[in-house]
């Protein structure tokens, strides 16, 4: 009787302290919306140099140029200033997901979070970055 | 080392150095120099060709070298490079063409080329040197030549350009004079991108040891201006450097060099016009002292944030006396309030700002500022100041806002305001008087006002507003009476509320309480399906207002959705509206949890005048 009480109790103090510490990733702010809807905008754009491989996601849930020589010069000024409004967007993002759960301490979870489910989601072909360098899908 | 010299009667005798530790260029040189000393031509050869099986320098390993040299000119180099930081071997390969009738004192190549992986250059040099003298002129021409760094960060395509530069040597070094002119072709060298040629440098200077002195460039852009420099380097590092740029156009350098690297900040999308002007001097590698100067600027976010028109400025600054910046505009809005023509003094002292006084004109009252002290620290702006709002017309603003037409008129006394790592907080009261009553907003505070994450923290205190001018403004249905109120916590983001803990009621005292057919119908409708009023349709049908004791609403929003209550409860649900005398109307509200989006919704039915009332 002891030991299930013991077990018990430390069930409710796993479920609590999961309770606590979960960070909810679908958590809704204006802020949010409008970056998630800035973001899904910008993907069409994104999508194709995904594809080919001109841009990859990082392991920091970021992205980044990977490979230009795809990209018509003329175009690749434009690649790059996508990449850097996306990563304005999904830092900002990251921070105000933190925020949204009252606890800005969390960013970094999130972010991590975040990196997974990018390289999770992302359709075959497209390239990400792991511990020893680039990697297709 | 092999080196082979293939002739028609003869085979000279090959011998063997492996691994000579030679610079590539040198082994070239020196062989062939070598070989055309000993007047090889005089056994009728056709091709003289020399092979290493190996060469290192500092910066590179070759291996495969073979080098071959035609009678009819050609000089053709081939190896595998690897650069010190790579792991992979590259081919690479270098061909001439030398004239049959060489100049005197002079080394040219003709229809060269450069082949490598990334790198397609065709060229065309001259080596002349003066007779007898340690004094050359080099000229190197770029025809069509393209390169690519593994990654794409850097290349050009099509390039065409021209380089001269003449060469004297003196007891310590090199006096050079160089011109550079790109005519045509593509650069991308991230973040910037060059369509076009047209762009052109000269300069000269004096190079010795590991010091490189430029002593006068003159560097024109096409399209955007001229600059006039003068610097030197010390082992690659910039020690000292004068810059001096004029009546630079703005759009198209904001366009070339300044929007690529303004990529996430508030200045990255500007409409511009105007010229500007820049002096920058830095020695051992500090700026010492800069001017930027602004002349007939119009500057406007794409996003339609910010706007400042005909904006005149001169920024003085040294990094060791207090300066003077002038700013002056003739126009302009902050998030759509107009700006009026200003003119500005401050005091620039290394990186802090400091003026006693502003008066910035807003529609028409204006910003009075005081105290203004503000620091560059750490990358990012600290600021604090005194603010006075000279009253501004309600009218005038709610048509800059694009909301619907309000009297009145707001005031503000801000004792104190700080502007810190993106956080801005309001000390002191933002008085609007309105609808002949009276709202103030304290506790102000925003994040980051004009990024995408905005936020915007405040308390709010309704007093005494005249429900027949608000409902009249906002087409609700006439409600005759005043209302107090507050709104306590308030917190936007985006400019979208997130949460607050409303509460609105009539005032105490004595007035004439009346409202309106219409408004009780919006009110009801405001409840949605499920939160009918208790409204009788044959008592609807023969008045058309109605007295009331009590009107109360309370709406506390956190997660979308509205905890809502009234006045007083009742077992079914919550009175909005309690009516009194004859004929008397009771408003009753049934949910107490209303979904904020669907509320917004039906709110905006209701005051677009098309609402379907609920009424069961």
């Amino acid at each position: 009787m002891k030991r299930l009480m013991n077990i018990l109790v430390l069930l409710a103090g796993l479920m609590t302290a999961m309770l606590v510490q979960a960070a909810d990733m679908e958590v809704n702010t204006p802020a949010i919306t409008g970056l998630k809807g800035s973001m899904k905008a910008r993907h069409g754009q994104l999508a194709g140099f995904y594809a080919s491989g001109a841009v990859g996601f990082t392991r920091d849930g970021l992205i980044t140029v990977r490979d230009a020589n795809t990209v018509p010069l003329a175009q690749r000024q434009s690649v790059n200033t996508l990449v850097a409004a996306e990563n304005n967007d999904r830092n900002a993002l990251y921070k105000e997901i933190a925020n949204a759960n009252g606890h800005p301490e969390w960013e970094a979870e999130v972010r991590s979070t975040f990196a997974q489910r990018w390289i999770q989601k992302a359709p075959a072909g497209w390239y990400y970055q792991d511990a020893s360098g680039w990697v297709k899908k | 080392m092999q080196i082979a010299i293939e002739t028609h009667e003869m085979e000279q005798g090959r011998q063997g150095v492996r691994h000579a530790r030679f610079a590539f260029a040198a082994v070239l040189l020196s062989v062939v120099a070598c070989l055309l000393a000993w007047g090889v031509p005089a056994y009728a050869i056709t091709s003289i060709s020399i092979e290493a099986d190996s060469v290192e320098a500092d910066t590179a390993k070759l291996r495969k070298v073979r080098a071959e040299w035609k009678l009819d000119g050609v000089v053709q180099v081939q190896a595998d490079i690897r650069p010190a930081e790579s792991a992979d071997w590259q081919a690479v390969s270098l061909a001439c063409m030398q004239p049959a009738r060489p100049l005197p004192d002079a080394w040219q190549c003709a229809e060269g080329k450069l082949t490598m992986p990334g790198v397609n250059m065709p060229f065309s040099a001259q080596v002349v040197q003066a007779s007898g003298k340690p004094q050359y002129q080099v000229n190197v021409r770029l025809q069509q030549a393209s390169f690519s760094s593994p990654a794409g960060t850097q290349a050009a395509e099509k390039l065409d350009a021209r380089l001269s530069l003449d060469l004297q040597r003196q007891a310590a070094g090199w006096q050079w004079q160089a011109m550079l002119d790109w005519t045509g072709g593509e650069l991308y060298w991230q973040p910037w991108y060059f369509a076009k040629g047209g762009h052109q440098v000269s300069a000269r200077g004096y190079y010795a040891g590991d010091v490189l002195r430029v002593e006068n460039a003159e560097l024109k852009l096409a399209g955007v201006g001229n600059a006039r420099l003068q610097g030197s380097w010390q082992a690659g590092k910039l020690q000292d450097l004068d810059v001096d740029a004029q009546e630079l156009e703005l759009a198209p350098l904001y366009a070339l060099l300044l929007q690529p690297m303004l990529t996430d900040g508030a200045l990255g999308k500007l409409e511009l016009g105007g010229k500007v002007g820049v002096k920058l001097v830095l020695q051992h590698g500090e700026p010492v002292s800069a001017t930027l100067m602004l002349k007939d600027v119009d500057l406007e976010d794409k996003n339609g944030r910010f706007a400042l028109y005909k904006l005149n400025s001169r920024i003085p600054w040294s990094y060791n006396e207090a300066q003077v910046v002038q700013l002056a505009y003739a126009g302009g809005h902050v998030l759509k309030i107009p700006l009026g023509e200003a003119s500005i003094l401050a005091d620039l002292n290394r990186y802090s700002l400091t003026a006693s006084q502003l008066y910035l004109p807003v529609l028409d009252g204006a910003l009075s500022l005081t105290d203004i002290s503000a620091t560059r620290a750490g990358g990012d702006w600290h600021w604090h100041l005194r603010a006075n709002l000279i009253p501004i017309s309600m009218p005038a603003l709610s048509h800059a806002l694009g909301w619907p037409r309000m009297e009145g008129k707001v005031a503000a006394a801000v004792p104190m305001m700080t502007y810190s790592g993106g956080q801005l907080t309001v000390d002191g009261d933002l008085l609007f008087q309105m609808f002949n009553g009276s709202v103030a907003v304290s506790n102000l505070s925003m994040q980051t006002p004009l990024g995408a994450t905005s936020s915007l923290r405040a308390d709010l205190e309704v007093q005494r507003l005249d429900l027949g001018d608000l409902t009249r403004t906002f087409s609700f249905g006439a409600i005759e009476g005043k209302l107090d109120g507050s709104v306590k916590n308030l917190l936007l983001s985006n400019w979208q509320p997130v949460s607050f803990d409303a509460d609105f009621h009539n005032s105490p005292g004595r007035y004439r309480k009346k409202i309106s057919q219409r408004a009780v119908e919006n009110i009801s409708a405001l409840g949605g399906a499920g939160a009918a009023a208790a409204i009788q349709r044959s008592v609807l049908r023969f008045f058309n207002e109605f007295n009331y004791s009590k009107i109360g609403w309370r709406c506390q929003l956190s997660n979308d959705v509205c905890k809502m209550s009234g006045v007083e409860y009742t077992s079914q649900g919550y009175v909005i509206v309690k009516g009194s005398g004859i004929p008397a109307i009771t408003v009753m509200g049934y949910n107490h949890n209303v979904g904020w989006s669907d509320f917004l919704s039906r709110l905006k039915r209701v005051t677009e005048g098309n609402a379907s009332p609920v009424i069961e």
